[in-house]
């Protein structure tokens, strides 16, 4: 199982936590790729999907997917392979006011 | 006579209440976040919020119960292969949902009707509520749109829509830049319908050209739909043929120069204006925020200070943060540095908001 932290500014958007203030949130969820344990995750929280991908499935150009510390190259196919135990971390680039 | 307005803003969306004659925020929904514009659906009292957020893309949210909770909704998507192809000469790039740039209620015959104008300049609609949203391909595929560019975002977008009171399926939207269009039969086809609008910004040979028009905000009178006004980037255009045939309207004072409209619901001669310095400049003429108002058709116009801050005023309106009520009586607009200000008068008097809001994008009257 992978695990999947989602950053506070993401997890906001989960149904029921609007305008709440939340933490990080973290899924344990299977697969061996970067794209198959995302889609672990939105089947959990279909709404999220529309968070982290644009409706073309590339990850968006203002969010970060980290795995084991490294940034993601292909934020398009997300067919990067994943261990066993690999954790994906999902933030927010940092910009704004 | 409508006691309620929503004002979008960089930081949120804030519900303005009248009470005991004075207008106060009753309560805010996603503090912090940044909404493009909001709709109260007239025909079901149905709230929706268009939220920009960035990082994230944009959202829709509706409201049944007037801003107290709300539910996230489906946002209006592109295909795989939809490209935005551009007059400016910048390279097609995939189109993927920019932001949420007008939201309309459609007819009172169709009941969960919405209507999304988007940049990268596709037209949406949905019959659910927004649960689901379709594109026009009927307007995206007019080999025109390749020749639309970005006004003031890199890529071109629909900022109004007007669906006829008399006829559902007749349908205008405006387009910056690339014109206004129509279509009779529900959208499958369509015209342009910019003839007679001028743009003074463009090579000379293109100047008249109906699908080079940068059309700011376009509105129709509601008992008189033949009726149109338009904000255009160099000037302010009327149209009482059905939003074709536009003529020129040129003594709008102070200047010519804006963004935001607003026709009266039953008199097509009553029109408002929030002029600024033209183009290069946007800031209030003379360091004054004035509302332009005609009721003789463009003839001749007043122009309403009497509230308006008179003095180092730098406050621009944008397209949608000028509205008015169904009673015709009261309008409301925003400004970009945060004021507000509401007229009960058709604009003689405007009372202040108490408030220093975040930036205005949009102002609608909810409960009309």
């Amino acid at each position: 199982m992978a695990k999947v932290v989602l950053a506070s500014a993401l997890s906001r958007w989960l149904p029921g936590s609007s305008d709440k203030p939340t933490g990080e949130v973290a899924f344990e969820v299977a697969g061996t790729s970067v794209g198959e344990v995302l889609d672990g995750v939105f089947a959990l929280h279909p709404n999220l999907r529309g968070y982290v991908v644009d409706e073309h499935g590339a990850v968006r150009h203002h969010v970060a997917l980290f795995v084991d510390g490294d940034a993601i190259r292909d934020k398009r196919t997300l067919t990067q392979p994943l261990c066993k135990h690999a954790e994906v971390y999902v933030m927010q680039a940092l910009s704004g006011g | 006579m409508s006691d309620q307005v929503l004002v979008s803003t960089r930081k949120g969306l804030f519900v303005l209440e009248r009470g005991d004659g004075a207008w106060r925020i009753a309560r805010t929904s996603f503090l912090g976040h940044n909404i493009a514009l909001a709709l109260a659906d007239p025909r079901d009292g149905n709230w929706y919020a268009a939220l920009d957020l960035g990082h994230f893309g944009a959202k829709l949210q509706r409201s049944t119960d007037q801003g107290r909770t709300w539910l996230e909704c489906a946002v209006p998507a592109y295909g795989e292969g939809d490209e935005v192809v551009t007059g400016d000469g910048n390279p097609p790039q995939p189109a993927a949902l920019k932001l949420i740039w007008s939201l309309e209620a459609g007819g009172a015959t169709e009941p969960g009707r919405m209507w999304a104008g988007t940049i990268p300049g596709g037209l949406f609609h949905s019959d659910d509520h927004g649960a689901s949203w379709e594109l026009v391909r009927g307007l995206w595929d007019r080999p025109e749109r390749q020749g639309w560019f970005g006004g003031g975002y890199d890529m071109p977008g629909i900022h109004s829509v007007c669906v006829d009171p008399r006829d559902s399926r007749c349908v205008r939207v405006a387009v910056s830049t690339g014109g206004v269009w129509r279509s009779d039969d529900g959208c499958d086809t369509w015209a342009q319908t910019a003839h007679g609008m001028f743009a003074t910004y463009m090579p000379e040979e293109k100047k008249f050209e109906p699908n080079a028009q940068d059309v700011h905000r376009i509105v129709q009178c509601r008992a008189a739909p033949d009726a149109f006004w338009a904000q255009h980037h160099n000037g302010v255009f009327r149209s009482t043929t059905g939003g074709g045939d536009w003529k020129e309207v040129a003594n709008v004072l102070p200047s010519v120069f804006g963004f935001g409209v607003a026709v009266h619901p039953r008199d097509p001669e009553t029109a408002w204006f929030v002029p600024a310095t033209k183009d290069e400049k946007r800031i209030p003429v003379g360091g004054m925020v004035v509302v332009a108002r005609t009721r003789d058709g463009g003839k001749s116009f007043d122009v309403l200070r009497d509230g308006l801050p008179q003095q180092d005023a730098y406050d621009l309106v944008y397209r949608h943060a000028l509205a008015i009520d169904a009673s015709g009586d009261r309008l409301a607009f925003g400004s970009t540095t945060g004021g507000l200000w509401i007229t009960e008068n058709q604009g003689d008097h405007w009372q202040e908001l108490p408030a220093r809001l975040p930036p205005v994008h949009a102002v609608t009257f909810a409960n009309a």
